[in-house]
């Protein structure tokens, strides 16, 4: 099982968008794969159309009471499954806390499904904290999403530092540009400057697309409700990159 | 929960679409695509490994979509086939990459996997989705494209994780109007005649005669499947079927017409000699893998030549094998002796009863392994292990054929413990065989120009088998041994002249 996660420490920057679609890529390719919607505001879970609701909550699931694969729905395309937000999570990091090994928690929850899946995706809220840190420690691939301006390049920064400074075994760490301009003079300086020695940038670039935004109306991932578009070959441009 | 609900209407006819559709729109948002025609074709082995796994195989054909659905007993797994389909018969490894591979790769082993039946259908697809339109169950409405196809019309109703509540309402629904198809039996669960029982009284010339044309139908089953090189095992099936008819006629010398011995003996023994060379290479071939393990110096790369070698030698000796095959005698063997096995079975049986011959001949089987057995010592030559295998051999073939009039529980406990000496000897014997083959080999490939390295390998397999064989002979002591203790001793009184089988 390869467990991705779409992180910054930013929000507003393509998580979302990235996780569902390409692991709507990964299950069409035919991979069995798992989706977790880390982020209390379940806007994946809303993507799938999925109820954002755990029975007992982020708790029950961080204390084991309720096993994660009691939880798991299955979003409306083959081979992909959702495990949803709730909007407890947003306290997720208090009963990590109360756990026990409480930065290994998520690695050691998701090990309960590792014969069920092949890939999984973690969705993951936009911070730095106890739950980023369980994220670290469960994900083989940080795909970080990057907004092509000045002030991305610092979170890259702060980012990249986070991962350096966190215990072993840590993630591979993958950026991309994720809602670009490339009219915009700042998002190609922005691109061209990106430090390329802390981790790998992938080639594909995202772009800014109408379509992209539709997500949210069509309540589907873009490969779904547009194959064959821009935004749909950007992201299996990108799944090509990082896909094991 | 199930993987799937089936149903089907009650009494003959069609599948009534639009109730159904009018029966669930009272809860469900229900879409009804376009009827679609799918061609399925049901894929096994020969001997149906992944029937008996309760799983169910389908190639599945349809306007812009090919695909493999493997639906087991806990889930589906679906692959999509590319323009490089497969061609029928084909190994499970050259399927599509991905879980439903591996998944039938562990199924069926070395079988190929085979059509065993094809069929059109007339399918619409159908969701059910709840008040935000997420979808919550599968159907299916799925009947014979032409009408007059002797399978009923059928409605499946397919669960999403974590919706079984709609799920479960849905059926309670769709079971108002039709009925619950019944879980399907494995198909080739019939096959298995383990277990089968004859009147203990019963003339032995009759239970030999229905073996001997179970047998027969094996051969006439398999002849094909070797012939096209499906797989190893149909030669490999050939072959067991020739033994046990060999096995029978030796051990039904005194109750099968006179004659027979002088005919059909020398007839068998040429077809299984026959069958012999093809085989070898076979084994080599499958082993080849397992052999590359035993390299400590060399590398896999060091018996591609080998390889090579034995496929020649095997595209040589199956030249041989085909011509016996499809050649006059075989055909002729194999007419004449059904005719001849039935004219025998239809005269009605006389004279010994089947228990009374069982028993004498495991007796005469049985003391012949324990007095070879113990003749043997630690000086004893290797011939006196390899007598002692054929005696075995006999002893299991035996008890084999006779299981039906014997106690089942004391006759699966007597073959239980036969297999550890056999396989024993078995080993002591291959080994020697197999080095002396590859010396053989070797020289061939000598002649041939074989390189050091090539040759340098293949002496390490020699060296490996004289290793295992002398093992096989350390542990041969102890193996008779476990086989002449007295549990195994009273088990096979009983058998050989002990009381009524039990029944």
């Amino acid at each position: 099982m390869k467990v991705f996660a779409t992180y910054n420490i930013k929000g507003g920057v393509g998580k979302t968008s990235t996780a569902v679609n390409l692991a709507y890529l990964a299950a069409a390719s035919g991979r069995r794969t798992l989706i977790w919607d880390l982020d209390p505001q379940g806007a994946a879970t809303f993507l799938f159309r999925v109820k954002p609701r755990v029975k007992g909550g982020g708790r029950a699931l961080v204390s084991g009471r309720r096993p994660v694969d009691e939880a798991i729905k299955a979003t409306d395309f083959v081979r992909l499954d959702l495990l949803p937000a709730d909007f407890s999570y947003r306290n997720m990091d208090l009963e990590l806390d109360d756990a026990k090994k409480r930065t290994r928690r998520l690695d050691q929850l998701l090990s309960g499904v590792a014969d069920d899946y092949d890939i999984v995706f973690l969705d993951c809220p936009p911070s730095a904290s106890l739950v980023s840190e369980n994220v670290l420690r469960a994900a083989d691939v940080l795909l970080v999403p990057l907004i092509p301006a000045t002030l991305s390049l610092r979170t890259y920064d702060q980012l990249t530092r986070f991962v350096a400074d966190s215990p072993k075994p840590r993630p591979e760490v993958v950026a991309f540009f994720s809602m670009a301009d490339r009219r915009k003079r700042l998002h190609r300086d922005v691109i061209d400057a990106i430090p390329r020695d802390r981790g790998r940038v992938a080639d594909t670039v995202v772009p800014s697309l109408a379509l992209i935004e539709q997500m949210a109306e069509q309540r589907a991932p873009v490969p779904a409700f547009a194959p064959g578009s821009r935004a749909a070959r950007c992201y299996e441009q990108l799944w090509a990159e990082v896909a094991p | 929960m199930t993987d799937a609900f089936a149903a089907r209407p009650v009494g003959p006819g069609p599948l009534d679409v639009d109730a159904v559709h009018e029966l669930l729109s009272t809860t469900f948002d229900l879409v009804v695509g376009t009827p679609r025609v799918v061609r399925r074709t049901r894929l096994d082995t020969f001997d149906g490994r992944l029937a008996r796994a309760g799983c169910r195989l389908q190639h599945v054909t349809e306007t812009s979509d090919e695909r493999l659905e493997l639906a087991g007993p806990a889930e589906t797994l679906v692959v999509g086939v590319g323009p490089d389909r497969p061609r029928w018969p084909v190994m499970a490894e050259r399927l599509p990459a991905g879980p439903l591979r591996d998944e039938v790769s562990r199924l069926a082993g070395i079988r190929a996997l085979v059509v065993r039946d094809e069929g059109r259908r007339l399918v619409r697809r159908a969701e059910l989705r709840n008040g935000d339109r997420k979808i919550v169950a599968r159907v299916v409405f799925d009947e014979p494209s032409d009408g007059g196809s002797a399978e009923m019309p059928v409605l499946v109703l397919r669960p999403l994780r974590g919706y079984e509540k709609e799920t479960e309402r849905a059926w309670r629904l769709v079971t108002t109007l039709l009925e619950s198809v019944p879980d399907d039996p494995a198909p080739d669960a019939a096959d298995d005649v383990a277990g089968r029982h004859v009147d203990p009284a019963s003339p032995a010339v009759d239970l030999l005669s229905d073996e001997l044309l179970d047998f027969l139908t094996a051969i006439r089953d398999n002849v094909p499947g070797a012939v096209d090189d499906v797989d190893t095992e149909f030669l490999h099936d050939v072959r067991v079927a020739i033994r046990r008819t060999r096995s029978v006629l030796k051990l039904g010398r005194s109750v099968l017409p006179d004659g027979w011995r002088a005919t059909w003996e020398p007839q068998f023994k040429w077809l299984g000699d026959l069958t012999t060379p093809v085989r070898d290479l076979d084994v080599y071939q499958l082993e080849l893998p397992e052999m590359a393990g035993w390299l400590v110096a060399g590398t896999d790369a060091d018996l591609e030549l080998f390889a090579q070698h034995l496929d020649q030698r095997r595209t040589a000796a199956r030249r041989v094998l085909l011509r016996g095959l499809r050649g006059a005698r075989m055909r002729q063997l194999l007419d004449e002796w059904e005719d001849s096995v039935r004219a025998t079975r239809a005269a009605g049986g006389r004279g010994l009863p089947a228990v009374a011959l069982a028993r004498e001949q495991l007796l005469r089987a049985h003391r012949r392994v324990v007095k070879g057995g113990a003749a043997i010592g630690p000086g004893s030559p290797a011939e006196d292990l390899h007598v002692l295998r054929k005696r075995s051999k006999e002893l299991r073939y035996a008890l084999e054929a006779f299981a039906p009039v014997l106690d089942e529980g004391d006759v699966a406990k007597a073959v239980g413990d036969l297999k550890g000496l056999q396989d024993v000897l078995g080993r002591f014997q291959d080994s020697e065989v197999q080095r002396n083959t590859l010396r053989v080999f070797a020289e061939e490939m000598v002649a041939d120009g074989a390189g050091a390295s090539t040759l340098l390998a293949m002496g390490e397999l020699v060296a490996h088998l004289d290793r295992e064989q002398q093992q096989a002979r350390t542990e041969f002591d102890a193996a008779f041994a476990r086989y002449v203790r007295p549990a195994g001793e009273r088990r096979m009184r009983r058998l050989y002249s002990g009381g009524e089988a039990r029944r």
